[in-house]
């Protein structure tokens, strides 16, 4: 990209700026949520080192969100804020996370599909002209490539424990599956960002990428992959979202840290 | 599929040797290569591998401490 990097978000035009905040939100809140329903399996998983493994990938989404929700001083928002203040109703969480995992096979279903879902989004910004969104990216990819491993593998591995579980896991799939497809957006949603640089797909490539990412590991588990339709009538492009009730209220609580605002410090 | 021992090196330099660090239990290796990554974090590790145990042959003890074939969970039970 020949276009000069971007190192203030008051440098930016006032649709991009718009637009690059919600999604840096959005992902932050998605970052944050998926963490905390990470967290609530660290001792339920069904083996030690998968205990550990979901200890260790809660912790990486929590840091992934604590730099996304630091970013966003650059655009005028209080990050103490956004992380500690919010109401359910205010979240911008992809839809897929608002009701807390049951089971594991949910868990697993989440790491699989919507992790992955997160991080096509996160890879398109990669080469952003927006260079302290562009310096935070990498290390969070990094730590992506495991998660995404530890969820097709889990997939896989549940998929071939028999009918039984192949058909709660195609359950646990199509809920989720419309929720993460919306959440790129519309065919052109993202257009005027990515011709000026700032990501590099808009909401049809999204999917595309995401499908081609998560189809052949639903596909190999002997899944069906739901049908790809997807409705926006009612999408709000700035929460990303088709419903403003919001995530769980209890997983709010906890990614709030309700309990422990006391201890808050600086 | 049932869980299996998968032996754990690693390097934290390109020219250090590669040295054993531990073990994970496994159903494949796509898993083991995670849970490995993931419980030995405590370096920036510039190589891991994850071999099974089972590819190991003792050579001058028939009852290897590394090699020993035991029964349960737990991760760091190869010496």
């Amino acid at each position: 990209m020949s276009a000069p990097d971007v190192r203030k978000a008051e440098e930016l035009s006032p649709e991009v700026r718009r637009a690059l905040r919600d999604l840096i939100l959005s992902l932050a809140d998605s970052k944050r949520l998926i963490g905390i329903l990470y967290a609530e399996w660290v001792l339920g998983a069904p083996e030690l080192e998968a205990n550990i493994a979901a200890s260790s990938i809660s912790q990486d989404e929590w840091g992934h969100s604590r730099l996304l929700y630091a970013l966003l001083k650059d655009f005028g928002d209080d990050p103490e804020k956004l992380e500690h203040e919010r109401e359910p109703s205010e979240y911008c969480n992809i839809e897929a996370l608002d009701k807390r995992f049951a089971t594991w096979t949910e868990f697993v279903v989440a790491n699989a599909v919507v992790d992955t879902a997160l991080t096509v989004q996160l890879e398109a910004l990669s080469e952003s002209r927006y260079a302290p969104l562009r310096q935070r990216v990498q290390k969070q990819l990094e730590e992506e490539r495991f998660h995404f491993g530890h969820g097709a593998a889990w997939l896989r591995r549940l998929a071939g424990a028999g009918d039984e579980a192949r058909a709660i896991l195609q359950q646990a799939l199509d809920e989720r599956w419309p929720a993460v497809l919306r959440w790129f957006g519309p065919d052109n949603f993202g257009d005027e960002g990515k011709a000026e640089g700032f990501w590099n797909a808009n909401g049809r490539e999204l999917r595309q990428r995401f499908l081609e990412r998560a189809g052949p590991v639903i596909e190999a588990s002997g899944l069906a992959l739901p049908p790809a339709d997807v409705e926006f009538d009612v999408w709000d492009p700035a929460s990303r979202r088709s419903s403003r009730a919001g995530p769980d209220p209890e997983a709010v609580r906890r990614a709030r840290g309700d309990r422990n605002r006391a201890f808050l410090m600086d | 599929m049932a869980d299996r021992v998968y032996v754990v090196l690693a390097r934290k330099n390109r020219e250090d040797p590669l040295r054993h660090i531990g073990s994970v239990h496994a159903a494949d290796p796509e898993l083991a290569k995670v849970y490995a990554w993931k419980t030995y974090d405590e370096e920036r590790w510039f190589e891991m591998v994850v071999a099974l145990r089972d590819a190991f042959h003792p050579v001058n003890r028939d009852e290897a401490p590394f090699n020993i074939k035991r029964q349960g969970t737990g991760s760091a039970e190869a010496g």
